[in-house]
């Protein structure tokens, strides 16, 4: 079971990486000549979409959202092996450990992130 | 680098049953053994990707992609679907050969695009095509692959 709004957040944040890789000249080029994909307007429909999903976001979590955002390009990060992948501090055992870990919102009490149990 | 470090034989099918776009993908989603939840974004993921413009690269193969968060590393899967489905694909033919290929965001060896490239490469190859249709075991695509050198 994972929280609707971290569900969103991982999905913002997943476009958001979509579009920076996108955006770097090495990819746009693969996806040009591969895909034949017009790059410029995928950018725009990104935008668009992470702006709408941004809009969407309970308000509380998009205030949230919106002050990490202003401190770091990733507002949320996987904890892989007890470890965020953010600051790269260990998160509490407890917390790493409990079975339905993304059932809820949590943030790393070290950087602020919030925070996706990937293993 | 080779494309066997990513792919293992259960992520091989060669005989889907999806028949449409969507159907597919998520049957190729189903190979990497990833949890429900993570499908479901995953499959998002390479919607999204598919409606900025279809991963159908012509002759019959497509090469789906995303990053997400949900996975820690690299994966990818190989699907084959006899008959084809419409991916509405370059050349406007149906697409047989599927290449899924999901990525973490922060891929420290950072191969997705260099997967990419030769999965393209290989795709681009004038027998592939030929010789993917006549695979009659996931061991004779990883045996292909590696006559191939990919």
């Amino acid at each position: 079971m994972m929280h609707a709004q971290l569900e969103a957040l991982l999905e913002i944040q997943d476009l958001k990486s979509q579009r920076r890789e996108l955006a770097r000249e090495t990819e746009r080029e693969v996806q040009e000549t591969v895909f034949n994909l017009s790059v410029d307007d995928a950018l725009e429909e990104l935008d668009a979409k992470i702006a709408e999903m941004e809009e969407a976001l309970d308000p509380p979590v998009r205030a949230r959202y919106r002050r990490m955002a202003g401190k770091h390009p990733r507002v949320v990060v996987p904890v892989i092996r007890g470890t965020c992948y953010g600051c790269f501090v260990a998160v509490p055992t407890a917390q790493a450990s409990q079975a339905d870990r993304n059932a809820e919102i949590r943030s790393c009490q070290n950087c602020g992130r919030f925070l996706y149990h990937v293993d | 680098m080779e494309l066997r470090e990513f792919l293992a034989e259960d992520a091989i099918q060669l005989d889907l049953k999806g028949e449409s776009k969507d159907e597919v993908l998520k049957e190729l989603i189903g190979l990497l053994g990833v949890d429900e939840k993570s499908q479901g974004i995953l499959f998002k993921m390479l919607k999204r990707r598919e409606n900025l413009g279809s991963t159908g690269i012509g002759k019959g193969i497509a090469i789906p992609h995303c990053r997400s968060l949900v996975v820690n590393r690299l994966r990818v899967a190989f699907g084959r679907k006899p008959g084809g489905v419409d991916f509405r694909a370059i050349d406007e033919q149906p697409v047989h050969n599927f290449f899924l290929i999901v990525a973490p965001p922060l891929e420290v060896s950072n191969q997705y695009l260099p997967v990419l490239g030769r999965i393209a490469q290989f795709a681009k190859e004038p027998d592939v095509a030929a010789r993917l249709g006549q695979l009659g075991q996931p061991g004779d695509f990883l045996d292909l692959l590696a006559e191939k050198g990919v």
